[in-house]
């Protein structure tokens, strides 16, 4: 039987062998899917999402049956950010089919919803609604931290103004509530077995900022812990959003040598290798 | 189109990872594949002091504090390595030697591997427990190195290889990557060397140059190696049994796991915990749901090397073949006391046995009383052993004459204190030493060839009949915690210590919500000598006619804060453990006997129930709070006795004991009206020399009105908190109950009655027996109504603390008590479980915050699992210990006293005398030479002898016993023997 949380203490060690301080392995891609405006793959650990990007558009002429709109984009000033995701059945150990109103899907749509519209650019695209489809492949902890930096991966290939990447990434405490130790070291980046033993957090920044975008904590634990984890947590964001940029600035230069796109005027000073 | 597909090369991370993947099957019988990703690295350190290079990766935590390295430079030398060594084990060392490691003579600076560790808990939970405690010791320098999370040491599976080759080998290559990184550090670094059972590991270490040993081989480089062989079991050779021939298997072959579990699901297969019977070794119960009565399991092969315990899986034979249970006594002493332990028996039933259970069946088939037969299973496979360390004794007939000079490895047998563990064949080379001592030892295992289960020793306690080692023996064979309290635990007591004192401004944060009750006329009343004293009382008429009666308890946690390494040690302990001549506590001395116990004319802290009583004792108002008091006095029962009873003795505060008094009456009557029981055991008393404690004489204990003063009011305190912090904490409370017993455990007990005395007992609800119980007597003999308490008594179940949010409420009753709720609170110095619920009531008064570990329902429902076994195990070391002192106070002397039949068996039977309070068996051997011939008649319980000598024993009957000492040649105890005089 592998060992637990409870293990850390022995050789500061976590259960897949990193540090407290240590992100896991980040692989990111971006325009995945070609016929898409955007789209992106992302792995944090064993966590894969995929996420495709519709938009910005107007409805269509057939007003009613495009249901994906909802009650914005018609008649608001903003653009409206409409956040769909499928959880693959085949994501995690065990195999559990989740229903369209699951409430925990729900939360993570409007969660990243908000999110995103408070980042994106939408005054510049009234009446027209920005469609984002969340796959998630594989979950290993730490979902919506990989979900939120797959969108916002996506609105970038999509083109979309936006102020700031929104990078996202959990934080945790070494030990349980119950064991209330004060002295527990906060840890970067939950894999799943550590999210089910210790509690936890999700917190999402506004590029390398100390500007909270998201702060969600589902799990008990004492206010004093709280400051370490949530200044951690702030610390790995800016830690995924290096990560997050050097993808788009690889693809890009890539992009550029491939001839796919112009080079841009602000660019010709740039080398690129 | 861009491609999904990517290469590993791109990324300087990737060559680091690897994932883990594995295979579990759930409970349900899912099969899961569970893939968990690994982060190889360079910076885990060897943690040799000796090491530079290491401690400059040292890792550090987020105070960045770096870790502190645990070899020492200087490592211990055996006579091969001079140079000083560190020590590798592999799992099965561990597994099968752990008390080895715990030795402080020898195995320090040993390096746990963290697939060792990994294999140590899939294994067994409680030595990979005691495995983490040690690294946790400073003294012992015991480090776990992840060498899964080394680049170095990590090794993948190859194809075709298993689990636990695998592992062997990621252990060699974590001890070659040891000696050649500290090679580097100096010349003269030590060795690392691979400690194994497994030979096919040694070999292939062998093969590869790497320093490896048998543990054998290494304990006997050691100075004091001798003494250390004897806890080594034996090399294990894999795949040995199946090289046996089949005919030499003694026991029929346990189920798979699987296939156990499909029975279990099919409803075919049970699975319960395995009981032996006291009186009969080859008699066995298991209790499964499927079945209302336990189910029997009859001989050797059936029991099938299942030890008292163990869970295991049962199989229900056909019909014909059930059985009655035995009415026989058998001991396995008795029985198989011309085994020799060195050779075994190709049979698995032995001759005497086979006549012993050859009697059995002709008496059953001899009068097949239809109904008497009970469903009869036979032990397919065992789940879960539940062995642990044994106290026993070398059985002496089992040494050879030779053995007991020679320094030659031998085998004998060990009796177990316990009659119903089974003999132990044990390997040793030290007969000669342990020979006439108490000794710890363990089972290694049962194979199918062998008739007994193989052990090992462990230590040695003293020489036997000493009090030191036998009172050692019982507090281990009732698993107390008896050792001192570690630096950890009295670190959290307060600094001041004696001097601590309850503060004098009113200022002081100890005083906040706190109300002074300095001016009541509180007194305590406990038995003689009482130095923990957990209650108070007092009682004072109000103006309105009614009174103030409030009882006071030692206000234990605000001494002992949740979670700190005090109450960790006390919640494993659970309770204070009461021996005639020494207490364990619960807690240390400094808060039990004095900062909280509730001394006389000193102010200390409580926590107050205080209730408005009128006249009737009926409860017009209660509050709780928590208070300072002032005790004016601390009597004795006998005392307040004396007090109450001289009326000459008009001042305050005898006037109001005497209030108690009469309210406490009324209270007694209420309870008694609603059904509480009064039940009874025999309670004794061991009077001992005051200089030498030697025990000189025993009493049956009196029984005081002052007494049941002080119950009535605990009962009362108890049932108000019970239901105060259950409207607190629907969920969560800690409360105690009694569940009413199963009609069918009294069937015996009312069919004896009937039989014999012509009486009814009926047992609908606690009432209806409260009131057949009073019914049951015998005018010609006024203890005949106690013997029947007693009796009643053990067909009960035993009250349990439960946490409420695990029953429903109407099965929170306390049927003893007729209560529909109850709790424990007033004895919160010597059980954990009134200090649980003293912090429950404090939350629930908002005195303090609630601290997490008291609502969490899951950490209440394990400190409740711990302290019921706790409780249980204490009370049964009390009787032992008791027991013992009656053997010891009766030594040299003999005498005649009157004793009552309690059980009746064809060949014996069980006589109580209730002067000593000790019950002992009389054969039919014991009543005279040669051994008459009898007949029992299960019908009447009348067992007639004739021969030798005639008589007739019926059950209840009053009968007259010679009783002397005796020292039980088979368990080593000494205690009583008692032959018959006459029956009346």
């Amino acid at each position: 039987m592998p060992l637990d949380t409870s293990a850390y203490s022995l050789a500061l060690l976590r259960v897949d062998g990193r540090r407290w301080n240590e992100l896991r392995r980040i692989h990111a891609q971006i325009r995945t899917q070609a016929a898409a405006d955007g789209s992106s793959y992302l792995e944090m650990g064993h966590t894969k999402v995929m996420c495709v990007v519709n938009g910005p558009s107007e409805p269509g002429p057939r007003r009613g049956a495009t249901s994906g709109g909802g009650s914005g984009g018609g008649q608001s000033k903003n653009a409206e950010v409409a956040v769909n995701i499928v959880i693959a059945g085949f994501s995690s150990v065990d195999r559990k089919r989740r229903g369209r109103g699951d409430k925990h899907i729900l939360e993570l749509q409007s969660t990243i919803s908000q999110a995103l519209a408070a980042s994106l650019h939408t005054h510049l695209f009234p009446h027209s609604t920005i469609n984002i489809s969340l796959h998630v492949l594989s979950q290993d902890g730490s979902l919506l931290a990989a979900l939120i930096n797959a969108a916002t991966l996506a609105c970038v290939d999509a083109g979309i103004p936006m102020t700031d990447y929104v990078a996202a990434c959990t934080a945790g405490s070494t030990s349980t509530y119950a064991a209330n130790d004060e002295g527990a070291d906060p840890l970067l980046d939950m894999n799943h077995q550590e999210e089910q033993e210790l509690p936890g957090l999700t917190v999402a920044t506004l590029g390398d900022s100390d500007r909270v975008a998201v702060l969600v904590c589902e799990s008990r634990v004492q206010v004093s812990r709280l400051e370490g984890m949530l200044a951690v947590g702030v610390d790995g964001c800016k830690q995924v959003r290096e990560i997050l940029d050097r993808v788009v600035r690889e693809k890009g230069i890539k992009m550029i040598q491939e001839g796919t796109v112009e080079r841009g005027v602000g660019l010709n000073d740039m080398e690129l290798d | 189109m861009a491609s999904l597909k990517r290469s590993f090369e791109s990324d300087p991370f990737a060559q680091n990872i690897s994932s883990k993947v594995y295979v579990r099957s759930t409970k349900s019988g899912k099969v899961q594949k569970i893939v968990r990703e690994v982060y190889l690295r360079q910076d885990i350190p060897c943690s040799s002091k000796l090491c530079n290079a290491c401690l400059k990766i040292a890792p550090r935590d987020a105070a960045n504090r770096p870790i502190s390295f645990v070899l020492s430079e200087k490592p211990a030398g055996t006579s091969v390595f001079t140079q000083g060594h560190y020590i590798v084990p592999d799992t099965n060392a561990f597994l099968s030697a752990m008390d080895l490691f715990e030795q402080s003579s020898a195995f320090y600076d040993v390096i746990v591997l963290q697939v060792v560790l990994e294999e140590v808990r899939a294994r067994s939970l409680p030595l990979y427990n005691r495995l983490v405690s040690l690294t946790k010791s400073e003294d012992k320098r015991f480090y776990v190195f992840f060498n899964e999370f080394r680049l170095e040491t990590y090794v993948t599976r190859e194809e075709n290889e298993s689990v636990n080759d695998r592992n062997d080998r990621a252990v060699r290559k974590a001890v070659k990557w040891y000696n050649e990184h500290l090679s580097k550090t100096s010349k003269k670094a030590p060795a690392v060397v691979m400690l194994s059972n497994d030979r096919d590991n040694l070999r292939k270490a062998k093969e590869d140059d790497i320093p490896a040993y048998s543990l054998a081989d290494y304990v006997s480089q050691l100075k004091d190696g001798e003494q250390l062989l004897d806890m080594i079991p034996e090399l294990e050779e894999r795949d040995a049994l199946i090289e046996k021939k089949p005919g030499q298997f003694l026991y029929p072959e346990h189920y798979t796991l699987s296939k156990m579990n499909t029975g279990v699901k099919n409803g075919l297969l049970h699975q319960g915990i395995f009981n032996v019977s006291p009186y009969n070794y080859l008699e066995g119960s298991i209790r499964v749901p499927a079945f209302p009565k336990a189910l029997l399991i009859l001989g050797r092969e059936n029991i099938n090397r299942a030890v008292d315990g163990d869970l295991v899986v049962v199989e229900v034979l056909p019909k014909d073949q059930w059985k009655q249970p035995s009415t026989q006594v058998i001991e396995e002493e008795a029985v198989t006391m011309n085994e020799n332990p060195t050779e075994e028996g190709s049979d698995l039933i032995s001759e005497k046995e086979r006549k012993v259970l050859q009697e059995e069946a002709k008496r059953t088939l001899a009068k097949t009383t239809e109904g008497h037969a009970l469903p009869t299973a036979k032990v397919v496979g065992v789940i879960k052993r539940n062995w642990r360390q044994y106290v026993g004794h070398i059985d002496q007939s089992s040494v050879s004459s030779s053995a007991a000079q020679g320094r030659k490895q031998d085998s004998v047998f060990v009796i177990p204190m316990d009659k119903k563990i089974p003999k132990i064949r044990l390997r040793t080379r030290q007969v000669a030493e342990l020979l006439g001592k108490r000794i710890l030892v363990t089972i290694d295992a049962w194979d199918r060839t062998s008739r007994h289960p193989t052990g090992h020793f462990v230590r040695s306690l003293g020489e036997l009949e000493t009090k030191a080692a036998e009172t050692e023996a019982l507090l281990l064979e009732y698993d107390v915690q008896y050792r001192p309290f570690p630096k950890t635990v009295l670190d959290c007591l307060p600094k001041e210590g004696h001097d601590w004192k309850v503060p004098a401004s009113m200022d002081d944060p100890g005083w906040r919500d706190r109300q002074d009750l300095r001016d009541l006329l509180i007194c305590s009343i406990d038995p003689i000598g009482c130095q923990d004293i957990d209650d108070a009382l007092h009682a004072r008429a109000l103006p309105n006619g009614n009174f103030e009666v409030g009882v006071h308890i030692a206000d234990v946690s605000h001494f002992v804060k949740p979670n700190n390494a005090m109450d960790t040690e006390a919640s494993i302990r659970g309770t204070t453990v009461y021996l005639v001549d020494k207490r364990i506590d619960m807690l240390p001395m400094l808060l039990g006997t004095d900062l909280c116990s509730l001394k006389p004319y000193v102010e200390r802290y409580a926590f107050s129930v205080i209730w408005e009583m009128n006249s009737n004792a009926d409860i017009v108002g209660s509050r709780f709070t928590k208070s300072v008091i002032k005790s004016r006095e601390a009597f004795s029962y006998e005392q307040a006795q004396l007090r109450i009873d001289d009326a000459s003795q008009q001042d305050e505060l005898t006037n109001s004991i005497r209030t108690l008094l009469e309210l406490s009456k009324k209270l007694k009557q209420k309870r008694l009206d609603a059904g509480a029981l009064s039940l009874s055991s025999p309670e004794i008393k061991v009077h001992m020399e005051s200089e030498t404690s030697d025990p000189i004489d025993v009493k049956t204990k009196e029984h005081l009105p002052t007494m049941s003063l002080v119950e009535e009011f605990m009962l009362l305190a108890n049932t108000s908190v019970a239901a105060k912090i259950y409207e607190a904490f629907p969920q969560t409370a800690i409360l105690r109950r009694h569940a009413a017993p199963p009609k069918t455990n009294f069937d015996e007990l009312a069919n004896q009655l009937r039989v014999k005395k012509g009486l009814d007992l009926s047992v609908e609800s606690s009432r209806a027996l409260a009131d057949s119980l009073d019914l049951c007597v015998d005018p010609k003999e006024p203890f005949f109504n106690t013997l029947i308490r007693i009796m009643a008594t053990r067909c009960m179940m035993s009250a349990e603390y439960f946490c409420s949010g695990t029953q429903s409420y109407p099965e929170f009753r306390h049927y003893g008590l007729a209560s529909e709720i109850y709790t424990h609170f007033t004895s919160p110095i010597r059980r954990y479980a009134d200090l649980v619920a003293h912090r429950q009531l404090a939350a629930a008064i908002e005195y303090e915050a609630v601290h997490p570990a008291v609502r969490s329902r899951g950490r209440l429902e394990a400190v409740c699992k711990n302290i019921n076994v706790r409780h249980r195990n204490a009370q049964l070391a009390g009787r032992a210990s008791i027991a013992y002192y009656v053997g010891q106070a009766l030594r040299g002397k003999a005498t005649e006293e009157d004793g009552f039949v309690m059980k009746i068996f064809s060949n014996g039977f069980v006589v109580l005398v209730p002067k000593f309070g000790i019950e002992s068996l009389i054969r039919l051997r014991d009543l005279a030479e040669p051994e008459p011939a009898a007949t029992y008649d299960a019908e009447t319980y009348t067992l007639t002898t004739s021969g030798s000598r005639e008589v007739k024993v019926e059950l209840f009957q009053k009968v007259r016993v010679k009783v002397t000492d005796q020292k039980d040649e088979t368990t080593g105890k000494r205690g009583v023997k008692m032959e018959l005089v006459s029956t009346y």
